[in-house]
């Protein structure tokens, strides 16, 4: 085979992704429709609060599942999210350019994943915690709790939804729409990329899995 | 129009609670009547208030408060009802206009049309709309006072006077033009004033840009249990007037940038293209 592959996501990874992101895309649809006044009659007789209860509790249940599964790998994501170095301060700085010029020469090399998509990381996991608790609360400490704090658990819940919710359109950008990302599509759908994207785009990446030293998310 | 009011006189009100059972009646809303059958049991708790709260079914519910007051013992009524704010929380927050301001200046709203936030329950200064709620599904729909406005019932249509109104027998529920009832309210505290009561004041002219319910009281609004100054919760403001356009701006800025690199990287592949 002259066109080498390497296996980015494992399938159980690629599962519990388009899972979570299914459930997402329902609560972002059904929550979207409270902040647009001229779609307010989609939620009429609170139908679609009970879509954005079936897809909370999958999105609840989805990683819990996941992490009875296979703690460790979780641990290494949760850590992934969390190491931040100078590599990532690099990206962020060449990333103006990249933005206008598409020139990314000026990026420093990258491991599994990029600054950009380590952030989207990090923001599904804590914006995704905070989405779980406050929801809860609203869901059912609505009759309990003082009114007060009912309004700023809508208030976070609604900030959340927007920096989420504005990320997630990049993340839907550079995984579909973007020209010239077709290769992080086949990561989350097939699994693997190609030795030649992963060794211009992961870097460090691929020295790890190219040695076997990998750590596989 | 000419704005609309009722203006309550708790000093000649009797507790009768008349205007609980019109209010009711008229705009058919059963209560649960306890019996050893149905398993609600009537509990003592401590007052003769009765129910204990407001519910989906009772939009109007007089509040009793014991105060002492120089060694004697006062036993003061309130009404509780939505008190159709002229600057209603409640309409800041529905996110589709499900509760709105009729010509009147009531606030009216679309049962139909209520999508069962909830948002419009946290938000009140009065502490008046009320859902039945699924916990489970989060079902619900909100119900309070419409000034008998209700499609079907509607009275002030019929040129009627509301039902609670009607019924009052000593008269402490007036109901007409707003104008002419802030004017009344304030020559019946003047009244009181000069009788003794130097704490008369007139409540609702002004409180959120003036209620549609007024209250001629013979003491301040905290006796009642009324807030002295009623406000919108700066949660109301963070939610409406913030975080609102905040998310537009942000959603769209995303969709405008995004779609620019777009562009920028199909110029790019095609200069690629070119080499």
């Amino acid at each position: 085979m002259t066109h080498h592959e390497v296996e980015k996501y494992r399938k159980p990874i690629r599962v519990l992704h388009w899972i979570h992101a299914g459930a997402f895309v329902l609560l972002f649809l059904t929550g979207l429709i409270l902040f647009i006044p001229g779609l307010g009659f989609l939620a009429e007789d609170s139908w679609t609060r009970v879509i954005h209860r079936i897809g909370a509790a999958i999105f609840i249940i989805i990683p819990i599942i996941y992490l009875v599964i296979n703690p460790a790998s979780v641990g290494r994501g949760l850590k992934l999210a969390f190491t931040w170095n100078k590599d990532d301060t690099g990206w962020i700085k060449a990333l103006p350019r990249y933005y206008f010029t598409g020139d990314e020469s000026s990026m420093p090399p990258q491991g599994e994943m990029n600054t950009g998509q380590k952030l989207w990381w990090l923001i599904v996991i804590v914006f995704g915690v905070i989405f779980v608790i406050t929801g809860l609360a609203m869901a059912f400490a609505k009759t309990s709790a003082p009114p007060a704090v009912l309004q700023w658990m809508v208030f976070v819940h609604d900030v959340s939804f927007i920096v989420a919710g504005a990320m997630f359109f990049v993340h839907i950008y550079n995984g579909v729409v973007h020209p010239l990302f077709n290769e992080a599509w086949s990561a989350i759908t097939g699994g693997k990329v190609s030795a030649e994207y992963a060794k211009k785009h992961h870097a460090k990446w691929y020295a790890e899995v190219s040695t076997g030293k990998e750590n596989k998310a | 129009m000419a704005e609309k009011a009722i203006l309550y006189d708790a000093t000649k009100c009797t507790a009768c609670r008349g205007c609980q059972i019109a209010c009711k009646q008229w705009n058919e809303n059963d209560e649960v009547i306890p019996t050893e059958e149905n398993g609600v049991k009537a509990k003592n708790w401590g007052s003769y208030e009765n129910p204990a709260d407001l519910s989906p079914t009772t939009w109007l519910k007089m509040r009793f408060t014991e105060v002492e007051a120089g060694g004697n013992v006062r036993w003061l009524f309130t009404r509780q009802a939505c008190m159709h704010c002229t600057d209603a929380g409640c309409v800041r927050v529905c996110p589709n206009g499900s509760l709105y301001h009729d010509e009147l200046g009531f606030v009216a709203y679309n049962k139909d049309t209520c999508t069962g936030c909830g948002y419009c329950i946290d938000a009140c200064p009065f502490s008046i709309p009320r859902s039945e709620r699924n916990i489970i599904t989060g079902i619900a729909k909100m119900d309070k006072c419409t000034f008998c406005t209700t499609q079907g019932l509607n009275r002030i249509d019929a040129g009627w006077e509301p039902a609670c109104v009607k019924t009052c027998p000593p008269g402490a529920l007036k109901y007409g033009d707003r104008a002419a009832l802030v004017a009344e309210g304030k020559q019946r505290v003047q009244t009181l004033q000069a009788k003794g009561w130097t704490k008369a004041n007139l409540y609702g002219e002004n409180e959120l840009d003036g209620l549609h319910v007024l209250y001629v009281l013979d003491d301040s609004p905290a006796v009642y249990g009324l807030p002295v100054s009623p406000q919108i919760s700066a949660a109301t403001i963070a939610w409406k007037d913030v975080i609102q356009p905040v998310g537009w701006t942000v959603g769209g800025l995303a969709i405008i940038g995004l779609g620019l690199n777009w562009l920028v990287a199909r110029a790019n592949i095609k200069k690629e293209a070119k080499k």
